[in-house]
């Protein structure tokens, strides 16, 4: 099975209800904002479990993979609500539009989010930098295209597009984001 | 989430060690949830944090092959799901009351109890979203 890129992984391996969700609880609280965390259990209550914890504190659930019995969740901590900001950059498309615009041959798409958030579901063709690598990773970024920027809800998208713009690219911000996208979707795994 | 904390209030009035186990495993889940958790002890519940009592919880009639199935399932022990749901911010409530009647001083609990009356839980639970009572 193809690894995944997260910041932390957490063993539950063997714990059975509640241990699971409260050494998830721990382990969220040691990693920054945005990033995301694997854990591993082998409780098949987890499943059910974690997605409800983190319905309920609002972290994000981002997937499940399962393979001989072990379950590997993966979640990201979610920002504080003063760290999201209103959009500003002014040049933004809908996903009606960016479907239309991935026929043409200048058009790129840019995945501004986390790795194991890409491996769950992405636009097909997408390349995958999340927000924070972006400036160093600039350069595998064609200047003669116009990339379509995306994140889930266009929040990372619109400060990546901000960053971009600035370094002289072409960039559009799609609004609202995965969340909104009807289109194809390929997974990693 | 910035909206008040939700409040579970529980009552654990049997000294059983299923009963140990629904009390603790609810309490500390609801404090992972970002609830608040308290737990008031009385009558034979109070077994659940004495420092003698708790090594003596026995299965209810009928259910002794309970022992055997928690050794083998890796579940793990009522003195580490106490620890755990204190370090979490669980409240853990002796009643005086039945102190009194069995005779039984505060340094007989374990460490981190509070001790207090029916006011002092309901009080408390009079905001709770959730009552359970086992």
């Amino acid at each position: 099975m193809k690894e995944i890129k997260v910041n932390l992984t957490v063993h539950c391996e063997g714990l059975s209800c509640p241990l699971p969700v409260m050494k998830t609880k721990q382990a969220m609280e040691t990693v920054r904002p945005g990033d995301v965390i694997e854990v591993v259990a082998t409780d098949r209550g987890s499943i059910a479990d974690l997605k409800g914890w983190a319905q309920r504190t609002g972290h994000q659930y981002i997937g499940l993979r399962e393979e001989e019995g072990r379950y590997r969740h993966y979640l990201r901590r979610a920002l504080p609500e003063e760290e999201k900001q209103e959009q500003q950059f002014p040049d933004t498309a809908d996903c009606e539009e960016l479907k239309e615009a991935l026929s043409r041959e200048d058009v790129r798409v840019l995945d501004v989010r986390e790795p194991a958030e890409y491996a769950f579901g992405h636009i097909p063709g997408a390349r995958n930098i999340p927000l924070g690598d972006l400036d160093d990773r600039l350069e595998e970024l064609d200047p003669s295209r116009t990339w379509y920027v995306i994140c889930r809800t266009g929040q990372r998208s619109d400060l990546a597009c901000r960053q971009l713009a600035e370094k002289g690219l072409r960039v559009k911000n799609v609004v609202p984001g995965m969340i909104a996208w009807d289109g194809p979707i390929e997974q990693d795994f | 989430m910035a909206e008040k904390k939700k409040r579970v209030a529980i009552i654990a009035s049997s000294g059983s060690v299923e009963t140990a186990y629904k009390v603790l495993n609810i309490a500390s889940a609801a404090a992972a949830m970002e609830a608040e958790a308290a737990v008031f002890f009385t009558f034979d519940g109070l077994r659940i944090i004495h420092r003698q009592g708790i090594h003596q919880l026995a299965p209810g009639a009928g259910k002794e092959d309970l022992k055997d199935r928690l050794a083998r399932s890796g579940v793990p022990s009522i003195p580490e799901l106490l620890d755990l749901a204190k370090s979490s911010g669980v409240r853990l409530i002796g009643c005086q009351m039945t102190m009194d009647l069995m005779g039984i001083e505060p340094s007989d609990l374990i460490d981190g109890v509070e001790i207090g009356g029916a006011a002092t839980f309901l009080d408390y639970a009079f905001d709770a979203e959730v009552t359970l009572s086992f």
